[in-house]
This record gives structure tokens, sequence and C-alpha cells, in this order.
């Protein structure tokens, strides 16, 4: 009985459970009875021994005393004296929720061990996530067990609680009441909940004259306003990638960041099936970006472009396809005056033209969100006028019509410093941190007398408003989000708010005068939404799978103002010459949300394997230009700001373009993300808020070490990730499967055979975009520790599954990149196994390389001899720094590993044996096909992964050995892996052969 | 004898071992001396420093077991670097010691009397510094009992399959035999000390030592049955041993590692450095010690021409690996070698290269080869470009394997230099204690060498009567 149950360290001390109602209110009487296990008097023996007592104790005690060798906690065990149903120790729960991020909402199933959430697992019946996730998705449960999150409500540096919080609040509404609203704004992100929606609306109502804006730093503004301009309307647009042939990105990053991309990887990956489709069948990306992305590096063609120029290339097909014969009606006109793209841009357009018109109703393009609305309606209109709208795309009502980007916040900002501003509220997001530049929100703020900032954090908005209230995380909240197209889900709690926080709704409803529950709040909009009679099974069923049935809005009809967009296009500027930086959300913090997010932090990013940090890309051209190498601090001034930078030499950044990005360098985050990374909002100003032009550039000579996972990213000539075109496969299906020259494969000892089931796991790089979630998805299964900047540095990162990237092609030019997931191949022949010296790693029956951490002393021999360089040894103590609130994160199925020992993919041996478990108990004598679904397979918004039984010629996994395809690493070697891996297709246009 | 010149060979008179040294007692007296001498000042600051350094190893060392091998700048390309070259290094260096009192001793290379002794404790110093390594680079070292095969109740053994457990094996019997043999060899060593002890404690411990030796016939018979057999017995260990050690490599996967080159080619590396730091040792101890007239120009000479033989093997050898690279047609093979000698480590692969192959080269001038200045020089050399060797196996091979994507770049830490200079504290240290309290010439051998032992020589040596 030495500590609590669950007590936390001091700086966390957040309440999460409660026993009774007298522990919730704090009662002074509970708190003795809590410290004891059980009640008075049933505990201790009467003051007086007796002789009888003292025996029976002595007695006791030699017998207990010999289990004292036995080494074990002492910690207070508190069994359920009645078990809440359903809850079995050991097995865990699952349940349906959501998650808002990147302007929709996916649907989630989150793994709960004893009321811990723990792993987050995408919804398949949701039609954003379709059971998969992103790397942020998964990462996310971490945020939720941050020791940095703020505890409790504070004016200025003082603690409050929320009981003051709440009068002040009350206070605040009642104030306002009375003048009608004036002088009050409320600040909040672009979310998509129905019921905030209704809830502002109804303040909007009761307060005419208060303010209230919406802010994003990555909206979708220029995308909706694009639809404004192409139809009337400002529209929300869905993407079918499936039902497309021929795609066509203009600077849109369709596989992570725009739209909504896992929905959109999915249909993409449908449409490279090559089995099913055949090679004619396939679609055809062609990406026209300036930074590089995963999109970029999934296209079939590629084409470097400037950001400023891409209006120009979205005119230039234009008229091409007018050319073929597409009508433009009046914007035919405004297309004559298009200035020119070089030859090669000239060529691809053509190239595009030419598919796009031979593909009607099969095609799309798609601008991206940085790119201006005049662009998004011209591509409205190309694809309504080739007939894709209907098909590949198609058009919803906005959730909200309010316009969410940076001029309404600098709007905002000027009226908080003119003084128009007595009390600002902010639901929610980091305005000081991520508004424009020229808004000089953080100083706006100090005008403002009463400022009142809602955030799980106290980051750097909340340490500068003059009231921080904790909010509660989305696991641990009641809510409801709409998602993209429409689709409508609960977001249902998890967890009590672990630090006591609240939603915004209800900080909303104490403005109104109120003071209900977010649960109450939300039961209540969807019970004006549905029919009284039903509703309880209507709720539940919502709860149970996730998302209210058949919500997706309808489709609009809509038709082309050609006029308008003439007239948009005419209005548009001259693209700037110079040089340009564009502005991007960054692959591991997002918009700064996650930067005290460790798993994130550490996650290289797909395309250059930076972790901790950022650097602005610059095309390896213009590094010789300036002299400069990888890690060389540079200044970048536009528009009399400046920041300092390091550089990161991108193969396949266009010419005269810089990518930066956007979310690091805060000031106030905790613990992880201090002081990682540079700020690169002095640069973004409301009037160029996605691309500055005009930038100078200068070398400082100073240097610093970018922390990447991976330094070599050519293949050496070695047959590693291998691809062809569809040409060759249709000549010589069997391409991939020409490795080295070897002798005969002989084995120095009797191989062993399996008659059993025999597990592997095959990728397919037809279909692997490089996303990244499977590796998240990894570390948050199996309890992978992060090892800090440094440690990545010194090549010591611990993650079990990596994606290696290799660029082809001349680099100076237009590269061209693959992307493979590497993994342990649980080798039949494993080399590792054999040089163990006390056998801690050992083949199981069904071929497994298993890990015995126990039995490890780590010479890390096994390390050195294995050929894809998989094993990571904990070379310091990687684990014992987690916090105690941390630890709820970690999965109980999976050992926490100690310093010393070698790890590696166990290919989710937990998950194997549950299945093996339920197999068993349902009388089978072989698991199923699919019932085991590794971590890494269950992320992956592809499918790319598959894994079974090769002893089952029927498993999903077996049919893909047969493929032409399929083809093993260094079989030369005699190893036989287990995992296998696909052959890469490139749908190549034959238009554009030699470019 | 510094001012000996070279004699003029007449092929069918052997020179005489010891031209200096024509009386038993004198050796006895010279030898015995060295011990039984006030300590000199010199000697004591000599121990302070190599204690010094020796607490930078213990230093390094606790440290290491406190946070993890973490402290070393390994990763997961490279897991072993300078440790591992570390105990190559310190392994092969012993094997000079070996050579020397075993196989010499049965090829009757009789001048190896006056070194073998002091080599053969180098060999058990150099063991122990070697042992650091396999003990402290593991992760657990607090479990380093596992790799040994004990019964235990849950019957799990060590894999026997693993070449670091047969390493484990040759490198315990290695320095057990070797240990046995020279505590054998000194027993009548022993004997003299304890009968010339001047204290009584000196009396105890070194008669303890000597095992009640008294000289007696029975005494030298089994004395050099004994020898013999453990001659024997150790004869096959210089060869296996670095066989063994080299299998730790060869039986890997990893290019550069898989060759079947390696049990020669480290067993003449190990000689090369060994003889190297013998002649390095050896010119100290004789200028210090004043012992020129027992170790001779002539056993230097000898030992350079063995350096300059298993010099010319290691470059042998080095050229063989390019040819069998090209020639085996394996890709990776081919890539690891010409990223040795072109790629990021070049530097290494050029300094090896010029130490091992080059400089020895210059023994082939018999000036050279009895400058005393520059055979010290030369065997310092010798012994840089066997660690670079070493390094070169262990961290270009690792460094570059299969998949470009886990390439990388190993750099030490400074835990990494402080453990390998803490080992030579450790040697040093075990060296000044062992001149100073036991014979470092084997007296017992070197009198059998004098020509008052040989007795079909002329008897024109009194002293001859009173052997011992």
């Amino acid at each position: 009985m030495k500590r609590a149950p669950y007590s936390h360290a001091p700086e966390a001390s957040g309440k999460n459970h409660w026993r009774s109602l007298g522990e919730l209110h704090g009662a002074e009487a509970f708190a003795g009875a809590a410290a004891r296990e059980f009640p008075e008097g049933a505990s201790e023996g009467p003051s007086a021994l007796g002789r009888r007592r003292f025996i029976s104790l002595m007695g006791a005690s030699l017998a207990l005393g010999g289990l004292v060798g036995c080494r074990r906690p002492e910690e207070t065990i508190v069994p359920y004296t009645r078990a809440p149903e359903e809850v079995i120790p050991g097995k865990p729960l699952y349940f349906a929720t959501a998650l808002p991020l990147l302007g929709t909402a996916f649907g989630l199933i989150v793994e709960s061990h004893e009321g811990r959430p723990t792993k987050i697992e995408g919804n398949p019946r949701h039609p954003e996530s379709q059971g998969a996730t992103s790397a942020f998705l998964q990462a996310s449960v971490l945020d939720l067990y941050d020791p940095d999150r703020s505890d409790s409500p504070r004016q200025g540096a003082e603690k409050r609680t929320w009981n003051d919080a709440t009068a002040l609040l009350r206070k605040v509404g009642e104030e306002a009441k009375a003048k009608s609203g004036r002088g009050l704004a409320i600040l909040t992100e672009a979310h998509r909940s129905p019921t905030l929606a209704s809830l502002l609306t109804e303040l909007g109502k009761a307060l005419p004259e208060a303010r209230i804006v919406r802010y994003e730093p990555f909206g979708r503004d220029e995308a909706r306003e694009g639809a404004r301009v192409a139809f009337g309307r400002p529209l929300e647009t869905v993407l079918d990638l499936a039902r497309a042939k021929v795609i066509v990105t203009l600077d849109a990053d369709l596989l992570a960041v725009s739209g909504s991309p896992l929905k959109q990887a999915r249909g993409f990956a449908a449409g490279r099936d090559i089995e099913t489709l055949g090679t004619a069948g396939m679609n055809r990306l062609y990406a026209v970006e300036s930074a590089f992305s995963i999109t970029g590096a999934a296209a079939d063609h590629r084409l470097r472009l400037a950001s400023r120029l891409t209006p120009r290339l979205a005119l230039a097909l234009t008229r091409e396809l007018s050319k073929h014969g597409v009508d433009f009606g009046e914007l035919g006109p405004a297309l004559a005056s298009t200035a020119g793209l070089d030859e090669r841009a000239e060529r691809m357009v053509k190239a595009i033209a030419a598919d796009l018109a031979a593909h009607r109703g099969e095609g799309l393009v798609v601008a991206g969100r940085g790119q201006p609305a005049s662009v998004h309606a011209v591509v409205h209109a190309l694809n309504l006028a080739l007939g894709n709208v209907g098909k590949t795309v198609r058009h919803v009502a906005a959730f909200d019509e309010a316009p969410s980007g940076p001029a309404k916040v600098v709007e905002l900002a000027a009226a908080m410093r003119a003084g128009e501003v007595d009390t600002l509220v902010i639901l929610g997001g980091n305005p000081a941190y991520d508004a424009p530049a020229d808004s000089q929100f953080a100083d706006a703020l100090g005008k403002v007398k009463l400022s009142i900032h809602l955030a799980t954090h106290r980051d750097d908005t909340g340490a500068r408003a003059t009231w921080h209230l904790n909010r509660a995380h989305a696991l641990e909240s009641w809510s409801d989000v709409r998602a993209e197209d429409g689709t409508a889900s609960i977001i249902q709690p998890l967890i009590a708010p672990i630090f006591g926080g609240r939603t915004e709704h209800e900080v909303v409803d104490l403005l109104l005068g109120r003071g209900r529950k977010a649960y109450e709040l939300v039961r209540a909009t969807w019970q004006g939404a549905s029919s009284a009679l039903d509703f309880d099974k209507g709720f539940r069923r919502a709860l149970h799978d996730g998302l209210w049935a058949e919500s997706a809005s309808p489709s609009e009809e809509v038709r082309s103002r050609f006029g308008d967009i003439a007239r948009a296009v005419r209005a548009l500027p001259a693209a700037a010459e110079g040089v340009e930086i564009t502005f991007h959300p960054d692959p591991h913090v997002y918009d700064g949300r996650f930067a005290n997010n460790g798993w994130l932090q550490e996650l290289p990013c797909s395309m250059h394997k930076l972790t901790w940090g950022n650097a602005a890309a610059i095309s390896p051209s213009m590094a010789k230009e300036h002299g400069i190498e990888d890690g060389d601090i540079v200044t970048l001034a536009a528009a009399g700001a400046e920041i300092r930078i390091p550089v990161l030499v991108a193969p396949g950044q266009a010419e005269g373009s810089i990518a930066l990005t956007v979310g690091y360098g805060r000031r106030h985050v905790g613990r992880v993300g201090t002081g990682v990374g540079t700020d690169v909002h002095p640069l973004r100003a409301s009037g160029a808020f996605n691309i500055v032009t005009g930038v100078i550039l200068k070398k400082t000579g100073e240097h610093t070490t970018l922390a990447r996972t991976q330094e070599h990213f050519t293949m050496e000539g070695r047959n590693v990730a291998r691809e062809g075109t569809a040409e060759e496969f249709a000549k010589h299906p069997k391409f991939a499967k020409e490795g080295p020259e070897h002798p005969p494969l002989l084995s120095l000892w009797k191989e062993r055979s399996y008659e059993g089931q025999a597990w592997g796991l095959n990728i397919d790089l037809n279909t692997c975009i490089g996303c990244n979630a499977c590796v998240t998805a990894c570390q948050a299964e199996n309890n992978i520790p992060i090892v800090g900047a440094e440690g990545v540095a010194d090549s010591r990162e611990m993650h079990w599954m990596r994606i290696d990237r290799y660029f082809t092609g001349n680099e100076a030019t237009e590269p061209a990149t693959i992307a493979q997931p590497m993994l342990c191949s649980h080798c039949e022949n494993a080399p590792c196994e054999q040089v163990c010296p006390v056998g801690a790693t050992t083949h199981s029956p069904e071929g497994l390389n298993d890990m015995a951490y126990n039995r490890c002393i780590g010479t890390k021999y096994c390390a050195n001899n294995c050929p894809f360089k998989v094993r990571r040894f904990n070379f310091l103590d990687y684990t014992s720094g987690i916090a105690e609130i941390g630890k709820m994160q970690i999965n109980p199925d999976v050992t926490v590993r100690s310093r010393g020992v070698m790890e590696k993919c166990t290919f989710c041996v937990q998950r194997i044996n549950h299945a093996k478990i339920d197999a068993k108990k349902a009388g089978q004598d072989h698991v199923k096909d699919g019932a085991i679904v590794t971590a890494c397979q269950q992320a992956c918004p592809t499918q790319a992964i598959r894994f079974g039984d090769l002893n089952d010629r029927s498993s999903k996994v077996a049919r893909r050995l047969e493929s032409p395809r399929m083809y093993r690493l260094l079989e030369e070697l005699n190893i036989k892996p287990r995992v296998s891996y696909l052959a890469r297709i490139k749908n190549l246009n034959p238009a554009l052969e030699g470019a | 004898m510094s001012t000996l010149t070279y004699p003029q060979e007449d092929p069918a008179v052997r020179p005489e071992l010891l031209p200096g040294s024509r009386d038993f007692r004198g050796i006895t007296r010279q030898v015995a001396g060295i011990v039984e001498a006030k300590t000199p000042g010199p000697w004591k600051l000599a121990l302070a420093f190599t204690v010094s350094v020796l607490m930078i190893l213990f230093g390094s060392l606790v440290r290491l077991v406190w946070k993890g091998t973490g402290i070393w700048g390994l990763n997961n390309t490279i897991s072993w670097a300078w440790d591992i070259t570390g105990f190559v290094f310190w392994v092969g260096i012993g094997h000079a010691g070996t050579l020397i009192s075993a196989i010499l001793f049965l090829f009757r290379q009789k001048w190896r009397t006056s070194i073998n002794r002091a080599a053969e404790a180098m060999t058990i110093f150099a063991v122990m510094s070697a042992a650091i390594y396999p003990v402290f680079h593991i992760g657990r070292v607090w479990f380093a009992y596992w790799l040994f095969p004990l019964p235990n109740q849950m019957q799990v053994w060590p894999n026997f399959k693993s070449p670091l457990f047969w390493d484990v094996c040759a490198i315990s019997t290695y320095a057990t035999v070797s240990l046995l043999f020279w505590f054998i060899g000194l027993v009548p060593d022993l004997a003299t000390l304890r009968d010339r002890a001047d204290t009584r404690t000196k009396q105890i411990v070194y008669g303890i030592l000597a095992l009640g030796w008294r000289g007696s016939h029975r005494h030298w018979l089994n004395y050099e049955k004994a020898y013999q057999i453990f001659a024997g017995l150790s004869t096959p260990l210089v060869l296996s041993v670095h066989t063994i050690v080299s299998f730790d490599f060869a039986v890997s996967v990893v290019p550069g590692w898989h060759t079947t080159i390696f049990p020669p080619y480290f067993v003449a590396g190990a000689v090369f450095s060994g003889f190297a730091m013998v002649v390095t040792l050896m010119v100290m101890a004789r200028k210090f010690l004043g012992l020129e007239n027992l170790i001779t120009l002539h056993h230097l000479e000898n030992m350079n021409k063995i350096i300059l033989a298993t010099g010319s093997i290691v470059g042998y050898a080095y050229g063989v690996e390019f040819f069998t690279a090209w020639y085996s047609g394996n890709p990776y093979e081919k890539f690891v070698f010409l990223n040795r000698a072109f790629g990021p480590y070049s530097w290494a692969y050029w300094t090896m290269v010029s130490c091992n192959v080059i400089f020895p080269q210059l023994f082939w001038f018999r000036k050279v080869r009895t400058s005393i200045p520059l055979m010290f020089a030369i065997s310092i050399i010798v012994n840089i470009g066997m660690w670079f060797e070493r390094f070169v196996i262990v961290v270009t091979s690792l460094h570059r394997d299969y998949l470009p994507s886990s390439w990388s770049y190993f750099k030490p830490s400074v835990f990494d230099i402080s453990t390998f200079v803490g080992s030579f504290g450790l040697f040093f240290t075990m060296l000044l204690l062992f001149i100073r309290y036991l014979p470092m010439v084997a007296i017992g051998e070197v009198k059998s060498i004098l020509p008052a032992a040989d007795p079909h020589a002329a008897h024109d040596h009194e002293e001859a009567r009173h052997a011992t």
C-alpha cells in the first residue's frame, strides 16, 4: 500500500478516475478513506497482541517470508468489487469515435485497455478513413497522455478552478448581453462540429454585435472561393480517385494533406491494381508541383514548376483542352493571352490535355490549397467541361461558408488594437503563434482587457491570454463532426478528462448563461435532427458504427459561370520573377499542434527523412549556385521580414522555389518540442499567405546537423526497390525476378520445413505511397521509444519499420523516386539467429524470427549480421524516462524493452497469438486468413501490406506471391526472407517518351 | 652492448647467442637484481603514470556500465567499432608471446630464451586487455556469464553455432594455457628469488609460488616434460585463437567479413603485430634495465626478420582480397573493397597499407634491421597499422553493407577513445608490476644457452660446474 493507484507525477496531477461523488467533489472524509485500501478497522488488528495472535502472525510471516524472494513491485492493486459490464482484464475493448483534422474528419476505432485508450485504428465503416489511418491520427493518442498538458484553468500564471472559470464565463456572457455583444469577439478554428455551429449561431442571435471569426492556418478557403467564382456558390469538392483514369494535380498533395488524403490514397491505389485492371486499365497520375511531395513521388509523370507559375500552367492546360474541342465559353478568349511556359512544361501540358480529352468523365484535375481561388475556379470549370463532375468529382454544400483564411484575423487584430474588443474568447487554435505576420496578433492580444483561451496546452497564445482554460482532448470529450462529404460522426470520450478539461461547446454554453455538459449539448443537437421516437436507438447506432448512416451530403448541381471565371483569370497578377517561398503544413507537427508529440517529431519525413525540425528545401542547382550544403544556415528575407533556417538540398525541388514547413519554432510547447525547429511565420503575411515572392537567400556561414534517418538516397546500382514501366511489364512480366547472378544456394545446416501455418508479409510497391502511417502505427502498437534528435543524428532511431527512399535519375534535373518499407524479413535462414552466442533470437515453428528479450545480453552481433539492418539496439535507457502518465499509453500486450537489449519487428506476434487463441477457442485448427492484421497493415491507407499464412494457397498473401511482380530481397544470400515485395509499375504516357 | 658490431658470418659456425654474457652467476645476479634492488624512482614515476591511465579505463567502464554502450559512437548500422577493433588488436599482440615460447621452443630456436619470459607476460597482459572488450561491449554486462556453458535448471545453453561462443572458448583456453605455461616456466626462477630473498614476506610469497622447487634432477625432469607438453598445447593455439577470432567475421554474411582468407591472414597479422610489440618493449627494457647483454641486437634482428616476413604475408593478403573480390563477381564484395580504398574511410585504409606493407619492407636492409631507433619507430608504426587494419575490417565493412539506405559513418565518442587509451594503462601497469616483482628474463633457460652449458663446447669456464 505504498501509493495511490494511478497517481501521476506532481506536475501532471490530474484526476482521471473517481471512485465516488465524494472524491469528485473533493470531500475531506473521502480523502482519508481513499488513502487506505480497506475501510476503517478492516485492515488492522486490535492493539493488544495476544499469544495466539502473535503465534499466528509469526507463522504467517514465515510463510510469506518465503515469497519475498520473488521480485514484485509493492503497489496497491485495486480489484473491481463489481466489475463493469464487458470489462475483462487483459481483453481490450474497441469504441468508435472520430477525429477532426485537415479540414475533414476521420472515423476511428480506438482500442481501450481497462479504460485506457492505447491505440487508434481507422473505422472501416467511415468513408474518410475506410479502416486506415495516417501518422497524425496514429500519434494523436500520445497527445492524450502528454504530461505537459494543462491541468487547470489559469488566470495569468495563477492556477484557478473550473468553478472560477465558470463564474467568469457566465459573467462575460451577461455583460455581453447587456451590450448585445459589442466588444466581444470569439475566435474559433475552422471546426466542423454541428453542435458548436448551432451554439455559435445561437450566440450570434443573442449577441448580434459580437464578432465570430474562424481561422485556420491551412484552410480550404481558396477551393471554396474558387467554387464561388466558378459556380456562384462556395461549395466543397469531394474527389473519387478510384473512378479516375487520368489524375492531374496542380500543387496538390492529394495523398498526404490535401482534401481527404486517406480516402484519396485508397482510391488512387484502387486504380493501380494491375492484376485486376491490366496495364491498360491502370490510372495515370500527373503531378505538377514545386516541392517534392509523396503525391509527386507516386506520380507517373512529375513536372517541377514553381508554385507561382502554376496558374499559367492551369491556363495553358485549358487552352490545350479547348483545342481538343472542349468548350469553355467566355473563358476561351481569356486564355489567348496566357504567358508561355518552358518547352518541357509545354510538352507535358499537351500530353496531359490529350490524355484528359481522351478520358472525359474519367479524368480529374485538382489544385492545391495554396493556389489562388482563380486557379481553383479554372480547375472547377475544367472538370465540369470534361464531364468529370458527378463522376470523379462531386460538389457538396460547404459546412460553413464563412471564410477561415488570414484576412479575417488581420481584421480582428486591427479591431483589438483599436480597442474595439474588450473580451476575446479563443476556442482552440494558437493564433498568437500561427496568425499571419501582418496581423501582429500576439501584440494585439496584449491590448485586449480580457482574453480567454481554451486549449489543451498553455501554449504561445495561452501564455499571453489573461485567462487560460484547459481543454479536453478529442479522445476524452463529447462532440460531433462532419467530414468533408458531410458524413456525421459522434465523437465519444474513451476516458474521463484526465486533466479535467472541458470542451468548446461547454464554454459557449456557459457564455450563453447555461452550463450544460457536452454530452447533453451533443444529444440535443441530434435530437433536434431526428424523430424523437427512435432517437435513442439511432444515437446508440451512431455511436456504435461511428457515423450517422446516410448522413453524407447530396451532390449539388453546378453550372459554370465562364464570364466570372474569365474575369478572375484576367485579374490574376502576372507571376513575379525571382525566388519564391511556398508554405506547407509540416509533416511532423502539422501546423504546430503536434509539436509536443515525440512520435511525430521523430517520424522521418517521407521525402527527405528529416526528423526533429524543419529546413528550407532548395533545389540542388540553387544550392550549388549559393555554395551551400545540407545543414548550412541561411537567412531568407522577404517583404521586410527575415528568418534564419538550415537548408536541406532537396532533389526534385523546383528551380527558384523554396519550400518551408510551418509549425516549428513555437516558444511555449513542452518538454518534447521546446527549442526544436524554426518559426517561419515572420515571412507569412496575409497578402502572401501561401506563396511569397521576391525572396532573398543569403548564406550565413554557420552550420548545423540535420537529424536524418537516411543519408544515402541512391541505390548504387543495386536492384533493391524494383520498378518498371507498364510497357516493360507487358513485354517481360517477370522483370522483377532478376536479381544478381549467384551459385546454387546450399545451406550448412539442415533447413527446416514448415508444416502448419507459415507467416509471411508482402508489400506492393505499386501502391505504397510512403506516407509513414505504418511506421507510426508500429510505434504505437509495439511501445517503441523515441531517442531524440541527438539519437537520430547518431543513427540510433528505434523504429522497427522504416521507409527507405531512393532517388533515381539525375538529381540535378528531374529525379524520380521510389519508397520501400523495410522491416524484419523473418528470414527462414536468418543470419542473426546463427550468430547470437546466447540463443536470444530463434525461430518459431511458424517461421517467426523471435526475440527473447530476457535472454538477450546485447552483443549486437545479430545487428551486424542482418543484411537489412532492421535490428534496433537499446544503446541507452530510452524507456524509464517516460512520464508516469505516458505509461498509460503503453500496450500491455507488448514488453517494454530495457537498456542493453536488441529488438525488432515481431510481425505483431501479440496479435498473432490473440488470433491463435481465438481460433483455438472457436475449435478451428488454423487461424483463418484475415484474422491476423499487423499494425502496419491495418494502418496502410492503400492496403499495400498483406499478412497471412503462406502455406494456405488461398490466402491473400499467398496469392500475391504468385504475381509475376513478386520478388524477395537479397535472395542470393539464401536467407529466404518471409517478407516479399511486388515491383512497382509506372504507367508512362507514350507521348512523353524520353521526357 | 649497444656498440656491438655485427659479426662476420661463417654459415658453418653459429654465432654465439649471448657473446656478452658468459657467467652463470652474473646472469642470476643481473636478472634477480632488478627485482631485489630498491624500488627505482623512474619506475615509481612510470607506475604512477600508467595507473593514472588505468584509472581512465576504470572511469570509462564505470560510466559504460552505468549508462550503456550508447556512450560509445556505435549506431544501428555500425554495432561494433573501436570495441572489437581493440579486442582483435590486443589478442593479436598476445600471439608473439605464445609463438616465441611454444613454437620457437619446439623448433629449438634457442635465441628465444632471452625474450620468451617477457613476451609470455606480454601475452597474458594483452589477453587481459583484450578481455575487457567482449565483456564490456555487451549491453547487459551483468549477464556476461551467460556466454559460458553453465549448467542451469532451465536447460538453457549457449548457441553452439555462434562464432562468438567459439571465441569465448578459444580465448579462455588461450588465457588459461598461456598463464599456466608462463607460470611453469617461472617456477625455477621463483625458487631462485625465494632462495635469495632478504625479507620474510618475500620468502613466504616467493616460497609459495615456487611450489617447493629444490632444483633436483627429478624436478628438472618433470619441469622439462611439463614445459614440452605445454609448448605442444600452445602451438596449435597460436594458430587456432586468431583463426577463431577471424571466424567472428568470416562466418557472417557481411561483405568484407565473409572471406575464407581470414584465418591465415589473421594469424599472420597477429604474429606481425605481436612481434612489433615485443620489439617495442624489448628495446625499451634492455635500455632502461641494462639488459643489452641478454637481449642482444641479434634477438632484435631476428624479430625484425619475422616482422618482415609476416608483414609481407599481410601485404599479400591485402592484394589477394582485391583479386578475390574482382574474381568472385560478387557485386557487394567488389563494392566493399573499392569503398575501402576510395570511400569515406580511404584515409584509414591507406594508413593501414602504408604502416603494414610499406614500412616493414625497410627491414630488407640490414642497416634498418639493426638500427635501434629505426626498428623502434617501425615497430610502433606496425602496431598503429595493425590497429587500423582491424578498424578497416570491422568498420568499413559494416558502414556500407547491402542496403544503401542504412549506410552510415562512425565517429568515435570520447569514451571510445578513453576506453582504448585506458586499456594501455592496464597493459603497462601489469607490465611494470611484472618487471618489478618477477624475473623478466628466464634465468634458468638463458643459462642453458651459454657456452658453459654446452657439453660439447670447450670447458674453459670454471663456473660451469656451479651451474644453478
